[in-house]
């Protein structure tokens, strides 16, 4: 798979366990591949002051971000032997439990499986600019998220 | 030149707009421009935010090209 092929990130709500599952499914024919490595992101109910996060609603500068996330995946091409790797990142609304990142790396051997999803990971929380805003209890409050 | 300012998250909510266009009688750098931005907007002086300047992190020496897109981004919360 080329790696010079733009890829679409986002996607509108939750990111679906079907969708996930589809995702592997494509893989068989690529047998050249013999490990996988998935990271999901899922929305925590963290307890503020103001009452629980019940849910993320993501915004982002999408001009900006796609050329991010093109940097982020040549790198990552550049620097570990992957086959193909796959990117979805939320937009909007998404609740509590439900999954805003998804990560799909693949690769002949393991150990670039696991290297490159930390590294993409970590360049997408540092780099991409995607905002959240936590919604909290039921009274309508909310806070800014902040990446550590 | 005239720059198209853009405001995020947190930061659009501060200014109460997503989006204006401004009018710039002369050349100036990023750092020139922020310091606009926080004279007309003192409520963004107690908010972080990093500036773009077309779809690029600036530092403050980068001088603004003509029609350039401006952002202004708060911190990032993706993943």
């Amino acid at each position: 798979m080329s790696s010079k092929t733009p890829k679409k990130v986002f996607v509108e709500g939750p990111i679906s366990p079907a969708f996930i599952s589809d995702s592997i499914a494509k893989h068989q024919s690529k047998t050249n591949i013999g490990a996988h490595a998935i990271f999901l992101g899922q929305i925590r109910a963290d307890q503020k002051e103001e009452g629980v996060v019940t849910g993320i609603d993501y915004s982002a500068y999408p001009e900006m971000a796609e050329g991010v996330f093109h940097q982020i995946r040549e790198a990552a091409f550049e620097k570990f032997e992957l086959s193909c790797m796959h990117i979805y990142h939320s937009l909007g609304l998404v609740p509590v439990g439900e999954i805003s990142l998804f990560v799909f790396v693949s690769s002949p051997h393991r150990r670039p499986t696991f290297e490159a999803l930390e590294y993409i990971v970590e360049e997408i929380k540092a780099k991409v600019p995607i905002f959240g805003k936590e919604l909290l209890g039921d009274s309508g409050a909310f806070a800014w998220k902040e990446n550590s | 030149m005239t720059l198209s300012i853009l405001y995020f998250g947190m930061i659009a909510e501060g200014v109460g707009q997503s989006f204006e266009t401004w009018q710039m009688p002369e050349p100036l750098t990023a750092g020139q421009l922020k310091a606009q931005l926080l004279e007309k907007y003192p409520v963004l002086r107690d908010r972080k935010f990093q500036l773009a300047v077309n779809h690029q992190l600036a530092d403050e020496a980068l001088p603004i090209p003509p029609q350039a897109e401006i952002a202004l981004l708060p911190p990032f919360a993706g993943g």
